[in-house]
């Protein structure tokens, strides 16, 4: 392995640290975003699960309502 | 034009957007990486710390994007109160947030090896932490106050106020002798940088605009669940 690539001619700690720290922050941010879309989604589903048939029909007239459902089905 | 404002509409279309999205970002993001670590020259007075600019360009011209849009948005909603607006700007704070901390940490590691310092309150340094402030203060603010009207006002003040310090950032290295260069790409002036650094530059602003769609569209969907979980109760 060509250690110049890692060591950029002693700059290597400060350009390594540079992206390392950009993509740990948009992982991080993009799994904390991931798992908040999922829970949500679970929690909607059991929350209608709760409902009267009366008041899930009258729910599901809403056209999102029905897309939350769908997309949740989906995955 | 009144279609593709409905919720409904939208939501479906962000379930569509978010797989294209998700199939193209990472052979770009890795396009990226090897453009800007392996393929880009050296800078010929700054060497291979140059490379920190395709993280810290991108980052900071999003983190000023970001806020330009969601101003934009409040006055928007401030005036004609449309309901799905506000999930927009809702959903671009946090993205606008991330990317101005990336700048600003970026542009601090950047500044030891170039200016021999890690942190100096440097016109341009010191009007993009106030950004940071401005992003915090908004976010808070709609979190918060839960009186909708009130928190909309509050958010249009901010981000009103936020949008002068927008134009303080854009033009910090000409009204004041800073530390911060000049910008060498300008879309309505002439580019300085050449075209071998441009191409990196391109593909990683590329990248971070698709993860931004990527967080955006999910974000927008959490925005709509908590809304419509609200309606249920």
């Amino acid at each position: 392995m060509n250690l110049e690539i890692l060591f950029m001619n002693g700059y290597g700690i400060y350009v390594w640290s540079s992206f390392i720290f950009t993509f740990v922050v948009c992982l991080y941010f993009y799994l904390k975003t991931k798992k908040t879309l999922k829970k949500l989604e679970k929690n909607f589903i059991k929350e209608t699960e709760t409902l009267s048939k009366i008041e899930l029909e009258n729910l599901k007239k809403q056209k999102v309502v029905r897309e939350i459902l769908v997309s949740h089905s989906k995955n | 034009m009144i279609k593709y404002l409905n919720p409904s509409y939208i939501f479906n279309l962000t379930g569509k957007i978010l797989n294209l999205v998700k199939f193209f970002i990472i052979p770009i993001i890795i396009v990226g990486i090897i453009f800007s670590l392996f393929l880009s020259p050296k800078d010929y007075i700054q060497g291979d710390v140059v490379r920190i600019m395709y993280v810290h360009v991108p980052a900071a011209w999003i983190s000023l994007l970001s806020f330009g849009t969601l101003s934009l948005l409040c006055i928007i909603n401030f005036i004609f109160k449309i309901k799905s607006v506000t999930l927009v700007y809702k959903s671009l704070a946090p993205i606008g947030l991330t990317f101005n901390v990336i700048a600003i940490f970026t542009g601090s590691v950047w500044g030891q090896p170039t200016w021999g310092t890690w942190w100096a309150w440097d016109a341009r340094l010191t009007s993009m932490l106030i950004l940071m402030f401005f992003y915090i203060a908004f976010i808070l603010s709609y979190k918060f106050i839960r009186d909708p009207i009130n928190s909309s006002r509050i958010c249009t003040g901010i981000s009103i106020a936020g949008l002068i310090n927008l134009v303080v950032i854009k033009y910090s290295v000409i009204w004041w002798s800073t530390l911060h260069q000049p910008a060498s790409v300008n879309l309505t002036g002439e580019t300085t940088i050449h075209i071998s650094m441009l191409i990196p530059l391109s593909v990683m602003l590329l990248a971070f605009l698709l993860y931004c769609a990527l967080i955006f569209l999910m974000k927008y969907r959490i925005e709509t669940i908590r809304v419509k979980k609200k309606g249920i109760k």
